[in-house]
């Protein structure tokens, strides 16, 4: 009986330790992780990114996670204030959960609700540079 | 509105009904409209027209026509934020509060003079534009604007010539 028991709790431990180490590859991405537009006022869905999740604790930085139509993870992207990069500030360490990297972009952005800042997008994309159409529109 | 009430608390039921369906007395002004903008990879943010000239009393009103972003349009006044007066003094501030794409926000100024305006998210991205009300006496200090603002926003001048200054961001 008690081995039993043992032996059902020990099963559940190992049920449990893939849903800590959660995968991030479908939307929602879990945890600490919230959709953007539910935090600020912005579209659901960005054109050029898709739908955005990050843990709020983390901004501006990031990583925020970004999910194509079908929730699946397209990018993830770091966002870096102008001003920080003049400053010479130092980001260490920052999460990088998303998985095989393709390619990288950094590009330039005005600003937006939760990151007004003027600042840069690096973006890890975990898809083709063809397969950015998933999230363009 | 007004003057509608008066009309009907003055000439009762009649003259209520009357004016039900008769178009106003004085034709209305077109409005006009300004779009907030954004490029596609949210690089570029402006006003379209940055500067527009506006009889006092017509509607103006504010499109996001951006589907990357949210704007704000949001008077130069201590009221909003603590920042530096950019409007006639007396005239009553304003602020649409964050425009989701496809959504606008309508307003008629009746106290002629320039009135400068930002959006909160983009104030620092250079995102302010200029409205002139009827013909104002006198021109503004650029002393209280923003440095991306001073470089964009058109005169007074210009935009009374004009009557409404796009810029090419
Ligand atoms: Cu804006």
């Amino acid at each position: 009986m008690l081995i039993r028991t043992i032996l059902i709790a020990g099963a559940f431990a190992l049920a449990v330790v893939p849903a800590q180490a959660q995968s991030v590859d479908k939307a929602p991405p879990g945890g600490a992780y919230k959709k953007v537009s539910e935090l600020v006022k912005l579209p659901d869905f960005l054109p050029g990114m898709g739908t955005l999740y990050v843990d709020p604790k983390t901004l501006p930085a990031g990583p925020f996670l970004a999910y194509d139509h079908d929730g699946r993870l397209a990018s993830t992207i770091y966002m870096i204030p102008v001003e920080d990069i003049q400053g010479q500030k130092t980001f260490d360490n920052l999460k990088a959960a998303g998985g095989n990297v393709d390619h990288v972009d950094m590009y330039y952005n005005a600003g937006h609700p939760g990151v007004e800042k003027p600042h840069y997008h690096i973006v890890l994309w975990h898809v083709s540079k063809a397969d950015e159409a998933r999230v363009a529109k | 509105m007004l003057a509608r009430r008066t009309l009907l608390r003055a000439g009762g039921w009649a003259a209520g009904l009357a004016l039900i369906g008769l178009p106003a007395a004085a034709p209305a002004a077109a409005v006009v409209e300004i779009r907030m903008r954004g490029n596609a990879d949210g690089s570029k943010v402006w006003f379209d027209p940055i500067g527009v000239l506006v009889e006092p009393g017509q509607t103006i009103r504010w499109i996001n026509i951006d589907p990357g972003n949210a704007h704000t349009s949001t008077a130069y006044h201590p009221a909003n934020a603590g920042h530096p007066l950019r409007i006639p003094e007396g005239a009553a501030p304003w602020n649409s509060d964050y425009l989701l794409p496809e959504q606008s926000f309508e307003l008629s100024l009746t106290t002629a003079g320039v009135y400068d305006y930002f959006c909160i998210p983009h104030e620092e991205a250079g995102m302010a534009g200029r409205l002139v009300v009827g013909r104002p006496q006198g021109s503004l200090s650029a002393a209280t604007l923003p440095e991306p603002a001073r470089r964009l926003l058109p005169s007074p001048e210009e935009i009374v010539r004009r009557k409404a200054v796009r810029a090419t961001p």
